[in-house]
């Protein structure tokens, strides 16, 4: 098997057995699973990150074009933002419980996607705008997933208590930094959104055309747009914040991946008529 | 009801928090039903084109300025609030940017062949033309050459597949650029994009003793093969097809069709595959039989008998978009006003939980 294939499984299995990990931790109440969770997440990037490298130097192409890419980059910074989140703050040690096993099932399904790489790259991308896109949408898609592993815990905080579940924050804090987390990807939503404007507008000469892919990542902009207000002209806080966040956190992975690369846009470079 | 108590009654309805949750809900499931039930083009159609829609649209950023700014006045000027202020600010100069875009645009695809000039106002020059209101042909000042296509054109070693060498303007104002698909060229606010090119090659006629009669520059379709390749014709859009020979005004002999097979080897070489049918007396191909058919590289002569036949010249044609928006700079400003504002408003919400 090639050394990259071979790399990529065992990222996607060391978070398997993270996620696991985490699951069984949960039920069991037994926080020594949680730290081997949370290792096993922490071994399972340095083959991920080697996988990414080693695409990108193959070819000199950046690896984020497809769609097992795209998913590829998007768990990375999921994972990362994750890991460091937990390393510098050690207050949430069950989070884990929602980022990893949708970073086990992204992955594995991007693993099922896997393409050779590319060995050129359509001029319609051969754009700098495309760095600022692609870093917004998957730090942007990590905020919000952890935002909703935030509102996960919050939910279980307010109905348990006792053991592991004293150790966790109160919800108040939860609450405080699962809203951090959306307005974080908020931001970087919105800079997918106007780079991928300017783009659009160097490419094609109008910045929106309502093509699916925009229409797309702006439901995922309004979506959340829409929890700011709930938040903040509204007053909502707590529990039926952190529903709201788990479940926009499912419809943005739809709308990222779930449907548009499945149709022909934009995205997928220019037919060249000769 | 007197007339105050009306505009009173708008007043409150226009400047209410709760129509912009409406609305954003609004927006936000019709984006999803032209995305789902209904897609492209037909979502465009029946969504995202209308007048209802962009109706809803517009209602919302005069919600956003009825309802935002009265409450955000005598605010104390904080990070938060001016951030707030600044995203807010720049969604009503999005929509200003795009309503005085739409009285003055201008959009047009120019088809043009190397070597060609075409008038840049005239509008029989252009394919397909859509402006606004207010827009004025003087604007479009001078001419519009096609110099020179260059196929495989790179910059700092990436490929960029078709560029278009062009000159554009009047007097010694003329712009001369290479464009290609991230590089467009400007010229007094009109911007010149690529967008389409093919085949154009130069058939010559010849009688038996090689004498010439007539030649013509005759544009090929690029059409899709089933196995993802293409095939370079004579024909519409969507089929093969034949066409009378020489073209009227000149006295038609036959129907003739040409297929264009490019060399892999060298840029504009290759071979040419002519078919030749009885002039049509209706349109039915299927059951007109083929007079003579035959191969002859480019340069050479197809011998047809009666006459002989050449393709003596490759060269292209391209569809560019010519686009004048004078509101767009507004738009895209505003876009990272917006953000700047968000952003603004976010490191004062994280001071402010600090302090
Ligand atoms: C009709 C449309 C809108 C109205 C009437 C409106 C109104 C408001 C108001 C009144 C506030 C300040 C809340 C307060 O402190 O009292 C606010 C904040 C905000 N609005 Fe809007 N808004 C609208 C549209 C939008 C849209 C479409 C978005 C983005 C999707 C948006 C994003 C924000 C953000 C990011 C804040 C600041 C949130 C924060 O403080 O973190 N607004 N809006």
């Amino acid at each position: 098997m090639k050394m990259e294939i071979m790399l990529f499984w065992t990222a996607v299995g060391l978070y398997g057995i993270s996620t696991f990990s985490y699951i069984f931790g949960l039920i069991s109440k037994n926080e020594k699973l949680f730290s081997i969770g949370l290792y096993t997440a922490f071994i399972g990037l340095v083959p991920h990150t080697i996988v990414i490298a080693l695409r990108w130097s193959a070819t000199g192409i950046s690896p984020f074009i497809s769609i097992s890419e795209s998913i590829t980059l998007g768990i990375f910074m999921t994972v990362l933002i994750f890991l460091i989140f937990q390393f510098s703050t050690k207050k949430v040690q069950p989070l884990g419980v929602l980022v990893m096993p949708i970073a086990f099932v992204l992955l594995g399904w991007a693993g099922t996607l896997m393409k050779e790489v590319a060995t050129s790259l359509v001029p319609a991308l051969q754009s700098a705008w495309i760095w600022v896109h692609i870093i917004g949408a998957s730090t942007g898609f990590a905020s919000v997933l952890i935002a909703a592993g935030l509102g996960l815990m919050l939910l279980i905080k307010e109905r348990k208590s006792g053991g592991i579940y004293d150790k966790l924050p109160e919800p108040q804090v939860l609450d405080n930094l699962s809203y951090r987390y959306v307005a974080a990807g908020f931001i970087m939503y919105g800079l997918m959104i106007v780079s991928g404007a300017f783009w659009a507008n160097q490419v094609k000469g109008s910045y929106w055309n309502w093509d699916p892919v925009e229409v797309w990542s702006l439901i995922s902009w309004l979506i959340y747009g829409i929890y700011l207000h709930l938040r903040i002209t509204f007053g909502w806080r707590g529990r039926r914040l952190a529903w709201y966040a788990l479940i926009a956190v499912v419809v943005m992975i739809v709308s990222y991946w779930g449907i548009p690369f499945g149709v022909e846009t934009f995205h997928q470079g220019f037919r060249i008529e000769h | 009801m007197n007339l105050f108590s009306v505009i009173r009654k708008i007043y409150k309805f226009l400047s209410s928090v709760k129509l912009a949750m409406v609305l954003l809900i609004t927006i936000l499931a019709c984006c999803v039903a032209g995305v789902t039930i209904w897609r492209g083009a037909e979502a465009g159609r029946l969504i995202f084109g209308t007048l209802w829609f962009n109706g809803i649209l517009s209602l919302l950023v005069v919600n956003v300025a009825f309802c935002f700014f009265p409450r955000m006045w005598g605010r104390r000027l904080t990070l938060v609030s001016f951030g707030m202020i600044l995203f807010h600010l720049s969604f009503v100069a999005i929509l200003g940017g795009i309503v005085f875009n739409s009285l003055f645009y201008f959009r047009g695809t120019i088809r043009i062949s190397e070597g060609e000039t075409l008038s840049s106002g005239d509008p029989e020059s252009y394919d397909f033309i859509d402006h606004g209101h207010y827009f004025s042909f003087s604007k479009l000042k001078g001419e519009t050459t096609f110099v020179r296509m260059h196929p495989h054109y790179k910059v700092d070693g990436e490929d960029k597949r078709a560029a278009y060498e062009i000159e554009v303007g009047e007097g010694f104002g003329k712009k001369h650029k290479v464009i290609y698909i991230t590089n467009s060229l400007d010229y007094n606010g009109f911007r010149y994009l690529n967008d389409r090119e093919g085949y154009s090659i130069l058939v010559i006629l010849y009688d038996k003793l090689g004498k010439e009669l007539y030649g013509v520059y005759a544009p090929l379709q690029s059409l899709k093969r089933q196995n993802g390749s293409y095939l370079y014709t004579t024909g519409t859009r969507f089929t093969p097809e034949s066409y009378p020979f020489p073209q009227p005004p000149a006295k038609p002999i036959f129907n003739l069709q040409v297929t264009y097979l490019p060399s892999k080897l060298n840029e504009r070489d290759g071979e040419a595959f002519f078919q030749i049918f009885p002039l049509n007396e209706g349109d039915k191909r299927e059951e007109v039989k083929v007079i003579a058919e035959g191969k002859a590289a480019v340069g050479d002569e197809f011998d047809a008998g009666e006459y002989r036949i050449s393709v003596r010249e490759v060269s292209y044609w391209v569809a560019m978009n010519v686009r004048y928006e004078p509101g767009k700079p507004i738009v895209l400003t505003s876009l990272w006003i917006g953000f700047g504002g968000i952003v603004i408003t976010f490191i004062g919400r994280i001071r402010r939980v600090k302090k």
